[in-house]
């Protein structure tokens, strides 16, 4: 574990220290606290406010509004890494060393200075049944193959070997945390994220980047066909759904209904159900004063125009209820100039004169329409950021809980008696391990018919 | 008529009781204590997981049908329903009842403050469409599986330092401890198993980020927190294996990370509840 081969460079060993990955965790951990206290991504004068002209100069220069984004802070995880890379490195020769070391090749005074060992010394020696059961007895120990060598002069060696390749859960685990990271890098450099609020029956075939608002082109469109919202008796809301549409080409290629927990995804695109609005539009009647008449659908805070009868109508205020029925104040102007804004109700309609003409306005009714907001996503890392996490786990529970085992029997004649040496050693979980290797030992010596000497 | 939270309620009262037999088991050195502690133990176990299964039961009556584990009340119960059986596992592990005067105040502690601080609502609430997702239970426990056994290392490291500062060690009270080696090895391996789980933790909490908003990791307190308790406990496995630091080091790393657990549990909600709070949409 501890003796690693020391080269002569000085940056090498410096980044090869697992002194330097304990202080970069206990670094790493102190200065992460920073971005969890003060506020993240808020605007400049919001910090200059809050914490003053010479604390905000210090955040500023440390980007501590963006802790996690900063400088220093990337820097602390490159280091980080290149730690792990050089640690990790640095140490393979010597897991080669012990994983190729041929654990057959051993004598009986090594044997002898086992963690766990037994021998016996037998005179008269032991006979071929009894050899041939203690040998069986030996095989029979779970799930390991057997190696055996004749011994020079005279008797046999046999090694029962389990759980060699656990030295490489300490790798798998290792690495697994730089394909995170590669898989974080990857996502930044090839991904996007951005949101985009798409009105029930509209399409859209761009959103909006998150960092600068900038639009981002999708390639195909989207559709929001319906958005439904739900609440629970107590007003906590219940469900938030849409149905989507993705259109290519003119076609319509992909339906789904998206919620919260279960995005739609297409060519490596992710739409997350994110928030919603009610946009109310307003259905009403104009009729002109020689009976000519016209039913609008206006969203309610839109402006419609109406060139054949030189009218710009819009709603500015809308009431959903009042005194019991929905309101809107309308607004109409002329494209020569002159406007004008009243307030219609439900049931009692309004009136205004353009060029010459009355019109009567009747309110009709409001409906409501909704606009779901989708966050959009693109991260191309995520599925090596799930590769590493899967190693971590898997990494982790090899490296701590799966040993490598060795148990030895060695059957040598000495003139008319034999030896017997029984020997085990583990690197994990010891107690167990002797726990098992005296009930061996209790078997071989109920074969043997002998104590042990 | 059985309820719930009759069930949890007395929960809390049977652990005390268990904490209490397991102190005069370990302070007067009455060994039918110890036993009684370890019966009251079970049967406070048992109670509780009654007590969690019918939560479940009746969350499907009122019509929201979901695992007891989606607010700050029943991932309490939670905690205190996984340190109990952490701790059980230890004692049948170790066979040193000693351990529960230490171990046990932490699953009163949380039942306690789950049921008598009057800011933790014990209502079963609906779930809100953000934590209507499978990855909500695999989350929960795999956090409150590390969480709990953090909870017992801490205890082992208290009574590491505590044995540890005595000139006599092996006489009295702290004579009943196990040996000091003995206490430092099963919190290390307590430290390892805890360490898994939180690793798994994060990891699942990760991919339901990813499920439910399209990010795996957004540095917000919750998760960044989770992320300093996993240095912490990170520097206590590398010191020891590569380091060789035994004993009081790595006992105060064990009490600071199990610090650091309570503050990404609690301080988060409470002291950055400005910043971000789960769950809400």
């Amino acid at each position: 574990m501890k003796s690693q081969k020391k080269s002569g460079n000085p940056i090498l060993n410096f980044f090869s220290s697992v002194k330097l990955a304990i202080f970069l965790f206990i670094i790493l951990a102190i200065t992460s606290i920073v971005g969890t206290i003060i506020p993240q991504g808020e605007s400049l004068q919001f910090y200059l406010e809050r914490y003053g002209p010479n604390l905000f100069n210090i955040i500023r220069w440390l980007h501590l509004d963006n802790t996690y984004h900063s400088w220093w802070y990337l820097t602390l995880l490159g280091l980080f890494s290149i730690n792990l890379l050089v640690c990790i490195s640095r140490r393979l020769p010597y897991t080669l060393e012990l994983v190729r070391r041929d654990n057959l090749n051993v004598d009986d005074t090594k044997l002898k200075k086992m963690p766990q060992r037994a021998f016996w010394n037998l005179n008269p020696g032991l006979d071929e049944t009894r050899q041939k059961r203690l040998i069986d007895l030996f095989s029979k120990i779970v799930g390991g193959r057997r190696r055996e060598r004749e011994l020079e002069g005279g008797g046999k060696l046999f090694l029962v070997e389990k759980g060699k390749w656990s030295y490489w859960g300490l790798y798998g685990l290792h690495f697994s945390l730089l394909i995170i990271f590669a898989g974080a890098i990857i996502g930044n450099i090839f991904g996007f994220g951005g949101g985009v609020m798409i009105a029930e029956g509209e399409a859209v075939d761009h959103i909006y980047s998150r960092t600068d608002n900038s639009p981002i082109p999708l390639g195909f469109s989207v559709r929001c066909d319906k958005f439904v919202v739900q609440f629970y008796d107590n007003g906590a809301p219940k469900l938030f759904k849409s149905d989507l549409t993705i259109i290519e080409d003119g076609k319509e290629v992909l339906k789904k209904e998206i919620l919260v927990n279960a995005p739609l995804s297409y060519k490596g695109i992710r739409f997350y159900q994110s928030s919603y609005q009610a946009i109310p539009s307003v259905k009403m009647k104009l009729v002109r004063s020689d009976g000519k008449e016209k039913v609008l659908t206006i969203p309610a805070y839109k402006k419609i125009s109406l060139p054949e009868e030189h009218l710009e109508l819009g709603i500015m205020q809308f009431i959903p209820n009042i005194h019991g029925v929905p309101a809107i104040r309308l607004w109409v102007g002329n494209p020569k100039g002159g406007s004008q804004a009243f307030w219609v109700l439900k049931g009692r309609d309004g009136e205004f004169k353009n060029e010459g003409q009355i019109y009567k306005v009747v309110l009709e009714s409001v409906q409501n329409r909704y606009m779901t907001g989708l966050q959009v996503k693109k991260d191309p890392g995520v599925p090596l950021v799930y590769l590493g996490c899967l190693g971590l786990i898997l990494g982790i529970f090899v490296a701590f809980w799966v040993p490598h085992r060795r148990w030895w029997l060695m059957i040598k004649p000495k003139e008319s008696a034999t030896e017997v040496i029984l020997a085990g050693q583990t690197n994990k979980n010891k107690a167990g391990f002797r726990k098992e290797f005296e009930e061996l030992k209790a078997k071989v010596n109920e074969i043997i018919g002998e104590k042990r000497s | 008529m059985m309820s719930s939270s009759y069930l949890l309620g007395i929960t809390t009262f049977i652990y005390l009781g268990a904490a209490v037999l397991y102190m005069m088991h370990w302070i007067f050195r009455l060994k039918p204590m110890g036993v009684l502690g370890t019966i009251t133990t079970v049967v406070g176990f048992l109670v509780q997981t009654a007590g969690i299964g019918l939560r479940w039961i009746e969350s499907y009556k009122m019509g929201y049908g979901h695992a007891p584990l989606s607010n700050l009340y029943e991932s309490l119960v939670f905690f205190s329903w996984a340190t109990a059986i952490t701790y059980l596992f230890v004692e049948y592990k170790t066979k040193s009842r000693a351990i529960g005067a230490f171990a046990m105040p932490f699953a009163v502690a949380a039942m306690a403050y789950a049921s008598f601080n009057p800011n933790v609502r014990d209502a079963i609430e609906p779930l809100i469409p953000a934590l209507q997702s499978n990855w909500l239970l695999a989350h929960v426990i795999t956090c409150f599986i590390g969480y709990a056994a953090f909870a017992v290392a801490c205890g082992l490291g208290i009574m590491y330092l505590i044995k540890n500062m005595s000139s006599h060690p092996d006489e009295g009270l702290l004579g009943a401890f196990p040996s000091l080696k003995n206490i430092d090895e099963l919190m290390h391996q307590t430290i390892i198993f805890g360490f898994l789980w939180l690793s798994i933790g994060i990891i699942t909490g990760a991919v339901w980020a990813n499920q439910a908003w399209g990010t795996y990791w957004s540095w917000d307190p919750k998760e960044t927190w989770s992320l300093i308790t996993w240095f912490v406990y990170a520097t206590a496995l590398h010191a020891r294996f590569v380091r060789g630091w035994r004993g009081t080091k790595i006992a105060y790393i064990s009490i600071i990370g199990f610090c650091s657990v309570i503050f990404t549990y609690f301080g988060v909600n409470f002291l950055l509840s400005g910043l971000h709070s789960y769950g809400s949409q």
